[in-house]
């Protein structure tokens, strides 16, 4: 057995040119689908930290209040079970934030638009000036009572500059009509899809615009260490919670076609009935769940992608081994002559694919890793239209080991299928009928 | 002598914002059973001619039925083309909008606007003024040349779209001819101009408004209520049923 290796590790070192090229067209197969995989690695990493940023918290709870007439208030008005729960919970907890928000339309000088205004106290919360990078503007006007930060995509559709007084027009909790007056004090760069989630004002104000005391907030925000976290703290808050005030179920299953977990936890609310306040826990990676399929649709691509490259390069392999049997056919020959068997000329053949095929596996693989960390060498800032899949402004990655090994796998099958022909070619020819054959 | 009359002039301006609240209150109240076909149903064609600078005149067609002893009412959407068959139906106090595109009804509420226009579902339902809102004062004013009372009004509940409502209401017969809608934060946001009436079996019922947005200005609908009827509905037209059958 080791024979037939060292010799088919001799066969490719003999052929230098030949191997290089069939190794590098393996290597630059192996090098796009490792490329698109690392980034689909990171990517529902990074959007989930980037929300988590924006929306200030991995885990979070909100509070549903049944007022007069059975109807549903977005409140939580008294916190201190749910604090008590997140210090006994154990979670490494960075920081707790409360926000409250609102969906309301914006109007200035006859042009209006929806957005969603997300009111949250910025004297507290000094993470959301590092992660939304102002265009124009500046974070020390948000002192004012009713300062507000627009995305530039919506400052410039609604044709607003810094120091414009917008007037706004929402509904409180209890689903009356309001109307209230923002001042522009900044505009950030815009985040592309996400642009029109990204308004920020002050607490106060659109607690006072939805009819909240200054003191009570809608959504309680818990920031964690890290996003892997995310789930395990979720769990021990709610663990902590669960006896002690009213909670929604979580990981129910929706019959009605929900698409995420969080859609299936706010269907819940509307199908039960309660007295007081209930609480609905949810985590950022429940609310982007839908995140999943996009990763899911890039790991796809990156399988198909693999497929067809080497479907075109299965090609090019079974005709040089073709080529390769043919030239070596006296050595066939002379092997055969000398008794070597049927098989050990097939797996002498096989042998040579398969090294081949992991030595271009492997130099894809440290080719897309060296380029991986050349990418993610460049900044292209905050203020990137992209920076939401981003880290810090970085493109990042992470292949999975495991996802490696598949793809090395793969090729390693597709390769030894491809060579299996003129190797079974090889194996059948008798030592006469190769040694008489003349190249 | 003097303290006398001094003190019967001070009882008299004490008594008099009560009087006027008490006459508030009836005026208010016919206003209530003006608009309130309690034992007949009810059943009218609005046109809603909608315009917003810059874009081509709108124009929203519903046919409404009323029940409004069970506040039952159904309205279908008839125009434009494009929404035909979407239709709105309270129950209790769920309002539900079918759409027969998807052919699923959803969660709405009264307060929603008719299709794209100024319009409310509430203003063409049965009103309650008295039981949601209260007397916070009353002047005299004009409407163009008519010599109104002006009745300022703070909401009750909270159950209402409008915190605080000020009804401008003809002075020779109980009539309303403006009323002015303004948020929880104290802006006016609508004003209701009711130029034209018709008479139903002795009920006043405004056949033309004009709905003007004060925060958008140029923003306007005009709308126009014919084919009235208090003829009696089947049930069926107040189920959701009705209005899947209406689409087949």
């Amino acid at each position: 057995m080791n024979t037939l290796a060292n010799i088919a590790l001799r066969n490719l070192t003999r052929q230098k040119k030949r191997t290089v090229l069939l190794g590098s067209a393996i290597a630059f197969g192996v090098m796009i689908v490792t490329l698109i995989n690392g980034f689909a690695g990171a990517f529902s990493a990074n959007v989930a930290e980037n929300f988590s940023d924006l929306m200030a918290g991995h885990v979070f709870v909100s509070g549903s209040e049944k007022g007069e007439g059975d109807k549903t208030l977005s409140v939580i008005r008294d916190d201190s079970a749910l604090t008590a729960a997140v210090e006994a919970s154990g979670a490494p907890v960075r920081y707790v934030t409360r926000r409250s928000s609102f969906a309301g339309t914006l109007i200035f000088e006859g042009k209006k638009l929806q957005t969603n205004v997300d009111g949250a106290d910025l004297s507290q919360e000094t993470f959301l000036r590092d992660r939304l990078l102002l265009k124009e503007g500046s974070w020390d006007s948000m002192s004012d009572e009713n300062a507000l930060i627009l995305s530039e995509k919506i400052a410039s559709r609604l044709n607003v500059d810094v120091g414009d007084l917008i007037l706004v027009q929402l509904e409180t909790v209890t689903g009356q009509a309001n109307v209230g007056e923002f001042r522009l004090a900044g505009v950030s760069y815009d985040a592309g899809i996400f642009g029109q989630m990204m308004s920020y004002a002050n607490l106060g104000y659109v607690n006072s615009l939805i009819g909240l005391a200054p003191d009570e907030y809608q959504t309680m925000g818990i920031m964690l260490d890290g996003l892997k976290h995310t789930d395990a703290a979720a769990e021990a808050i709610y663990g902590r919670l669960y006896g002690g005030v009213q909670l929604f179920e979580r990981g129910v299953k929706d019959e009605d076609g929900a698409v995420t977990p969080f859609q299936a936890l706010m269907r819940q609310q509307k199908k039960e009935s309660w007295e007081g306040v209930k609480y609905r826990l949810f985590t950022i990676n429940e609310v982007l769940s839908q995140i999943e399929q996009i990763v899911a649709a890039l790991d796809t691509t990156a399988g198909v992608i693999l497929v067809v490259l080497f479907v075109i390069i299965m090609v090019g392999i079974t005709n040089t081994f073709s080529m390769v049997m043919f030239e070596r056919i006296g050595e066939i020959g002379t092997m055969r002559a000398l008794g070597v068997h049927r098989g050990g000329v097939r797996s002498m053949f096989l042998y040579e694919a398969l090294f081949l095929a992991l030595g271009g596996a492997v130099a894809g693989i440290a080719l897309a890793l060296v380029a991986m960390g050349v990418i993610s060498l460049f900044d292209f800032g905050m203020d990137s239209p992209a920076f939401i899949i981003m880290r810090n402004g970085h493109l990042s990655f992470f292949l999975p080991p495991l996802r490696a090994a598949a793809n090395v796998l793969i090729i390693a099958l597709l390769t030894l299928v491809a060579v299996a022909s003129p190797a079974g070619k090889a194996a059948k020819l008798t030592p006469a009928e190769a040694l008489r054959t003349q190249k | 002598m003097k303290r006398f009359i001094g003190a019967a002039l001070l009882a008299l301006l004490a008594a008099a914002p009560a009087a006027f609240a008490q006459d508030a209150r009836a005026m208010l109240a016919e206003l209530d059973r003006q608009g309130d076909f309690a034992g007949k149903d009810f059943a009218a064609l609005y046109t809603i001619v909608s315009q917003k600078p810059g874009e081509k005149d709108s124009v929203t067609q519903v046919r409404m039925f009323r029940r409004d002893d069970r506040e039952q009412f159904t309205m279908l959407v008839m125009l434009p083309e494009v929404n035909k068959g979407q239709g709105y139906l309270r129950e209790d106090d769920n309002v539900w909008f079918y759409d027969p595109t998807s052919r699923k009804f959803s969660f709405s509420s009264i307060k929603e606007n008719i299709q794209n226009s100024e319009a409310k579902n509430s203003d063409l339902t049965k009103r309650s003024i008295l039981d949601d809102y209260e007397v916070a004062g009353t002047t005299e004013g004009f409407v163009g040349k008519i010599a109104v009372w002006v009745i300022d009004l703070r909401a009750r509940t909270k159950d209402v779209s409008y915190e605080r409502i000020v009804l401008h209401v003809r002075k020779d017969r109980t009539m309303l001819l403006k009323q002015e809608d303004y948020s929880v934060s104290g802006r006016l946001m609508r004003t209701t101009l009711y130029p034209k009436y018709v008479e139903l079996e002795g009920r006043l019922m405004p056949s033309q408004m004009l709905i003007v947005d004060e925060l958008n200005p140029g923003e306007r609908s005009q709308m126009t209520m014919t084919e009235q009827s208090l003829a009696p509905l089947p049930d069926k037209v107040f189920t959701k049923a009705f209005l899947e059958q209406v689409n087949k």
